[in-house]
């Protein structure tokens, strides 16, 4: 039933997360940045790249999902904490207007309302959720996903011109 | 109405409904069937505005569905029409019983693209704050678990001690709940004169009354135990598994901190307990919010026994433009982990924020949680969790 948190040297550690991600998985790019381990990976590959940080390295914490809508990708930032001081931070970028992206809920549970909440706001599908549903906005007759960049908003404000 | 089988499923979820659903035979003999029922938006218990779809089998819950949504703001999506320093006020309004550490976060964030470098005497005030702030918080919190319990006397305690605290915040800040008081690069103001005086004095005086007052009068009554021991079972996997951080968390015994184990600002200068329990009831996150009303107390004794002197802003242009990139900040709050992750495209407003509140995730404890409970056990469940209605819609 006890949860065992990782201890000894930070350092070593996120190194250590490093190199065990970067066996096992095809990495497109990473690097140890202060004390966040960096990975950038295909989309395909998020869940079981989770799968060996949570089951293998032990990263037990998830800690958010971002979306960045870059107007024709999706920029996905998987934030994972070992709760002591170590950060794993998986990024990944799908292209298309209604992008599909496996879905972590299997690998951590607390990832079911952080991909309902993407999915509300950017209209990502995250393929086998196991209740995909809008998390704020109505659940009928709203066709918008409000955070995309092509959602405006009445209020909008620039701020070019002003010194 | 739900199948047999995911009834089974999501009651056995808790494993408390043993001996306490109708039997199928029963069910079937007497026609009996489970009722789908409404809990708030506007229910009077109510943590703000939360909507619980349960069923029920009885006066046992089988499953309970919350909805939000019904104060959602869209605040990531005003946070990018913004200039930076106009986007602080907005986070003001996420989790309005703890806002400073709501703004400290995205300020933290901001920072982190800034090569700003922060005069000590604006991170102690920062973390005096901070921790004003928490009392501010942890102190209603227990008022309101115990007010939905029945009993009115403790929130109005904890309302005395909250009113005094947010008169010493006006003193500070100028505003009496919406701070706007942590700025990128600093503070809005120094202390003013004489309040480092009022601040030790009044803790003086909460340290006494915390005993009798929010623990004598509490702890050992016999109703308390009897709503609160064994409520909201959580087990340390089950914690772990739901992403809980904060005294959900704590009160199954992880002891994680963000303070402790992600340290930031003033806090690697402060010795401070991260206080756990080992029982994971409400009547545990009870003990842990008391055990942090202490730490508190002791950490804003040694904030103003060590008040560096100088600067509280820190060097910044007139027009604030983080570089191109991602800045994280993340701070503890009173409810939890509060994240910030702020995409910066080089121009005066940033490309995308987004708040990562701890209540949005500790809510989600409510659908594995509550099934297997009675009806009446939800608000010590919500208790617990003790969310706030602008945190987790934003």
């Amino acid at each position: 039933m006890a949860v065992t948190l990782p201890g000894g040297d930070l350092e070593g550690r996120l190194e250590s997360y490093l190199e065990g991600l970067r066996n096992r998985h095809g990495l497109e790019d990473g690097g140890v940045e202060g004390n966040v381990a960096r990975v950038v990976v295909k989309p395909a590959d998020v869940p079981a790249v989770l799968a060996t940080a949570r089951e293998h390295l032990g990263v037990l914490h998830l800690s958010f999902i971002t979306v960045v809508d870059r107007e024709g990708s999706f920029e996905l930032t998987y934030e994972l904490l070992d709760l002591r001081g170590g950060r794993v931070r998986v990024k990944t970028s799908v292209e298309g207007e209604e992008p599909v992206v496996p879905t972590v809920t299997g690998v951590y549970p607390t990832a079911n309302w952080h991909e309902r909440e993407a999915y509300d706001m950017f209209g990502i599908a995250f393929a086998g959720h196991p209740d995909l549903r809008r998390l704020y906005m109505w659940q009928d007759h709203f066709d918008h996903h409000p955070l995309l960049k092509s959602f405006e908003i009445s209020t909008k404000r620039t701020f070019e011109g002003l010194r | 109405m739900l199948g047999e089988e995911r009834r089974i499923e999501s009651a056995s979820l808790a494993g408390r409904a043993e001996g306490r659903l109708a039997s199928p035979d029963i069910r079937d003999e007497f026609g009996l069937e489970t009722i789908e029922m409404n809990m708030g938006p506007q229910h009077p218990a109510m943590h703000g505005l939360l909507r619980l779809i349960l069923e029920l089998d009885g006066e046992t819950v089988v499953r309970c569905d919350p909805v939000m949504g019904y104060l959602h703001r869209s605040k990531e999506k005003i946070s990018e029409n913004r200039m930076y320093p106009a986007v602080i006020p907005i986070t003001d309004r996420l989790d309005y019983f703890n806002n400073i550490a709501m703004e400290y976060g995205y300020c933290l964030a901001v920072e982190d693209l800034l090569d700003v470098e922060i005069p000590p005497r604006a991170e102690a005030l920062r973390a005096l704050t901070s921790e004003i702030s928490r009392l501010m918080s942890h102190i209603p919190s227990i008022g309101f678990l115990l007010l939905e319990l029945g009993a009115f006397t403790p929130i109005l305690y904890a309302f005395r001690e909250r009113e005094r605290m947010q008169s010493i915040m006006e003193a500070i800040t100028g505003a009496r709940m919406m701070f706007h008081y942590i700025r990128i690069g600093g503070v809005k103001a120094d202390l003013p004169e004489g309040i480092a005086e009022q601040i030790w004095e009044y803790i003086e005086g909460l340290e006494q009354r915390v005993q009798p007052d929010f623990v004598d009068l509490i702890e050992g009554n016999e109703i308390f135990i009897a709503r609160t021991k064994g409520v909201g079972q959580l087990t340390q996997d089950k914690a772990i598994d739901m992403g809980l951080t904060g005294p959900p968390l704590r009160c199954t015994g992880v002891d994680f901190d963000v303070r402790k184990h992600y340290p930031y600002g003033w806090y690697p200068n402060l010795d401070f307990d991260v206080i756990t329990d080992e029982a994971g009831d409400v009547e545990a996150a009870y003990r842990v919010r008391i055990g942090e009303i202490r730490q508190s107390i002791r950490m804003i004794r040694q904030i103003l026994e060590n008040l560096p002197e100088g600067e509280v802003m820190g060097d910044l242009g007139r027009r604030l433009r983080p570089r191109e990139g991602d800045g994280f900040g993340r701070v503890e709050s009173a409810r939890g982990e509060y994240a910030v992750h702020v995409v910066s495209d080089g121009s005066d407003t940033p490309y995308r924020v987004h708040y990562r509140t701890p209540c949005t995730v500790n809510l989600q404890l409510l659908q594995e949680i509550v099934p297997g409970h009675y009806l009446p056990d939800i608000m010590p469940i919500m208790g617990l969790v003790d969310p706030v209605s602008g945190a987790w819609d934003k």
